[in-house]
């Protein structure tokens, strides 16, 4: 079975929806200082931010999942006061940078917003129903997948699968402390990459029956899910490998069906070379396979947001044709050899198919395709 | 696809709590607390886990009926997923970091990594029982016993697993105490208690022999919602209560487990069910905040 995506929207450093993909396509990215977060001893000390003026927000997570929501299901035309409406909404770290500030400022909290279903019903009048999913880097993907498989099963007229995330400075800690160097900026697939590096984000798409919507974005063909169930924070092929399988399996469609990839390109030491490897070997190394591109050179990496952003981007080359470049990515690496990595610049391209991955934290694996509804 | 699901295993891990108490001819092992956790699990891979990752492992451990120190090896199940419910499963971890970073004069521990990320539950359970299909950490409020629930049935009837171990599981250390004080909800006599419980669940239709439940729902006020599904028992807040229905409220007998909630009045259904104390049962979780499920368990 097949479902529809009737709209989407983001909130990233490069802007609102139409202006991170006009500025993917061009290959900019919007890097700053830490800023509030930064700590003497933490390796990191750069960041995709959503920039803001004035001392720290609370609460900025919420925020612009709001807005995603909003917009989404203004572009979907549904209503959930009229309609059965659902939300999943993916994140890494949820609001927990609230309970740092808690910890560390002393400041005061309101428990119940630490999940996302104050911040979703506040936008969308009506809609009960709202499940916050703390699934790591792939989270918002796996919101994709329950969203198609609620709507597939008549569970609900329409699911908003979103996925919103602000940094906390204890992962930024953690990523520090594996990062080799205090990276510059992220680059993914490259040989000289240093590491990853967080971006705030949020995203949302509005999933859709099969005739549910007139002028659909795209059609959601399946999203593959897997644990590694082997480390809870390094990545396993097998694991990945089960992810995608059973994506091609729901679709029924062949690697060999997909003219895209948008890779989940971390640009850290291990992510990078094992996602190569696995497109290598299931897309084919011989230059012949899909285009691969990978947006947190772009955007850094946005976390529970990131698999939703990839979906964001992907419909926008199913629209316009063009695939943007991976932003950072200069000297692939060996287990790259063969792969059409989108190098420097955006190129023109017809694509109808695309796979897009989202790999995380305790070896949660989500692989989605997505095919022009056209 | 036959959408009833029949739940084929359940276990209560509540330190202080026997379940003996509430449905006779019940004698399970008495639960070990998290720092004890070593007693049931062995010793090996509890390095840097946090209380409420260990209740949850003790939780499944003995849902799926293992000796002491077993384990499960080979390679993962990639019909078996994980569903976790915890909103403050790592929130101590979180704030400990933090306030290490803050003072500036020294490195966090690198074993503290995995506490950094809200799933490390969910992930730690997958990797100790060995599951290779989806697995998904709910944090949702007071909610998220039976969301979870609700996402296990969901990956069964969608095809994504044949099994799904759901388990809840709260800590109550000091920091964790203080944040739930400030809930709406939070009042005296209910302080947060550490706990946990796994239930396993299967598609009925295929074989499985248990209890069965039903579509998990969800209002924004349980009042004059709940009560008509007739059930023997009813599981939740006392003020639902309706005139010739046994109603229990565990936050009296237990206290505050907040996002394990749900899943205590699982294994608690289906413990009443099993032992023919009740032909059915119907639950309710949640909070004037976060909103509410309920489920019936026959």
């Amino acid at each position: 079975m097949t479902a529809l995506i009737a709209s989407s929207a983001v909130r990233t450093c490069l802007g609102g929806s139409e202006a991170t993909l006009t500025r993917l396509v061009r290959g900019e990215s919007q890097i700053s200082a830490l800023h509030h977060l930064r700590t003497p001893t933490m390796n990191v000390d750069r960041a995709y931010r959503i920039r803001e003026q004035g001392p720290e927000r609370s609460w900025r997570a919420s925020g612009w999942l709001g807005e995603c929501v909003k917009e989404a299901l203004a572009g979907a035309r549904v209503d959930p006061r009229r309609e059965r409406v659902a939300a999943i909404v993916g994140t890494g770290l949820g609001e927990m940078r609230e309970v740092e500030r808690a910890a560390v400022e002393g400041r005061a909290l309101q428990p119940e917003r630490l999940h996302f279903a104050e911040a979703v019903r506040e936008a969308a009048p009506g809609l009960e129903e709202v499940i916050t999913l703390s699934n790591a880097c792939s989270a918002s993907g796996h919101a994709l997948a329950l969203a198609q498989d609620l709507v597939e099963l008549g569970d609900a007229d329409a699911v908003v699968a979103a996925g919103a995330d602000s940094m906390t400075t204890s992962m930024l800690a953690m990523i520090g402390r594996v990062s080799p160097a205090s990276p510059d900026r992220v680059r993914p697939f490259d040989v000289d990459r240093q590491g990853t590096l967080l971006g705030d984000g949020a995203a949302a798409v509005v999933v859709l029956p099969e005739g549910g919507s007139e002028r659909p974005l795209a059609r959601l063909l399946a999203t593959g899910l897997s644990c590694d169930a082997h480390h809870v924070t390094a990545p396993h092929l097998d694991g990945l490998r089960r992810a995608l399988a059973g994506a091609y399996e729901r679709a029924g469609r062949r690697p060999a069906d997909v003219e895209l990839v948008i890779a989940h390109g971390t640009g850290t030491v291990l992510n990078d070379p094992m996602e190569a490897a696995l497109l290598a070997e299931s897309c084919g190394d011989t230059g012949n396979g899909p285009l691969v591109t990978a947006l947190k050179g772009a955007v850094g990496h946005t976390s529970g947001a990131a698999a939703l952003v990839n979906v964001h981007a992907a419909i926008g080359c199913l629209r316009d044709g063009v695939v943007p470049p991976v932003v950072g990515l200069e000297n692939p690496v060996a287990e790259a050899d063969g792969l059409r990595l989108v190098i420097q610049r955006a190129v023109r391209a017809r694509v109808r198919t695309v796979q897009v991955n989202a790999f995380g934290f305790g070896g949660v694996n989500a692989v989605s395709l997505l095919e022009a509804a056209g | 696809m036959n959408d009833a699901i029949a739940m084929s295993r359940w276990a209560l891990h509540i330190p202080g709590f026997d379940l003996a108490e509430l449905v006779s001819g019940l004698r399970p092992a008495p639960a070990v607390p998290p720092e004890r956790a070593r007693d049931l699990l062995g010793k090996r891979g509890l390095l840097a886990t946090e209380p409420a990752t260990r209740l949850a492992l003790c939780a499944v451990h003995r849902a799926l009926g293992l000796e002491p120190r077993e384990r499960p090896a080979g390679n993962p199940d990639p019909a078996s997923a994980v569903v976790a419910s915890s909103n403050f499963g790592n929130a101590r971890a979180v704030a400990s970091i933090a306030s290490t970073l803050q003072r500036g004069d020294e490195k966090v521990s690198a074993l503290q990594a995995p506490n950094a990320s809200s799933n490390v539950i969910a992930s730690t359970v997958a990797i100790w029982f060995r599951c290779g299909a989806p697995s998904l950490m709910v944090c949702s409020g007071a909610t998220g016993g039976l969301d979870a629930a609700a996402l296990a049935a969901l990956l069964l009837r969608a095809g994504r697993a044949d099994r799904v171990i759901v388990v809840g599981a709260e800590p109550d250390d000091d920091f964790a105490s203080r944040l739930n004080a400030l809930r709406p909800a939070a009042g005296p006599g209910r302080p947060l208690r550490a706990g946990s419980a796994a239930v396993v669940l299967e598609r009925a239709g295929d074989g499985a022999d248990g209890p069965c439940l039903g579509r998990v729902r969800s209002y924004a006020d349980p009042a004059g919602a709940v009560g008509h599904a007739r059930a023997d028992v009813l599981l939740g807040p006392d003020r639902l209560a309706a005139p010739g229905v046994r109603t229990i409220d565990l936050a009296h007998d237990v206290g505050d487990t907040f996002g394990a909630c749900g899943v205590i009045q699982l294994a608690v259904a289906a413990a009443f069910v099993a032992a023919g104390e009740a032909r059915s049962v119907e639950l309710t979780c949640g909070d004037e905040a976060d909103g509410w499920r309920t489920a019936v368990v026959s």
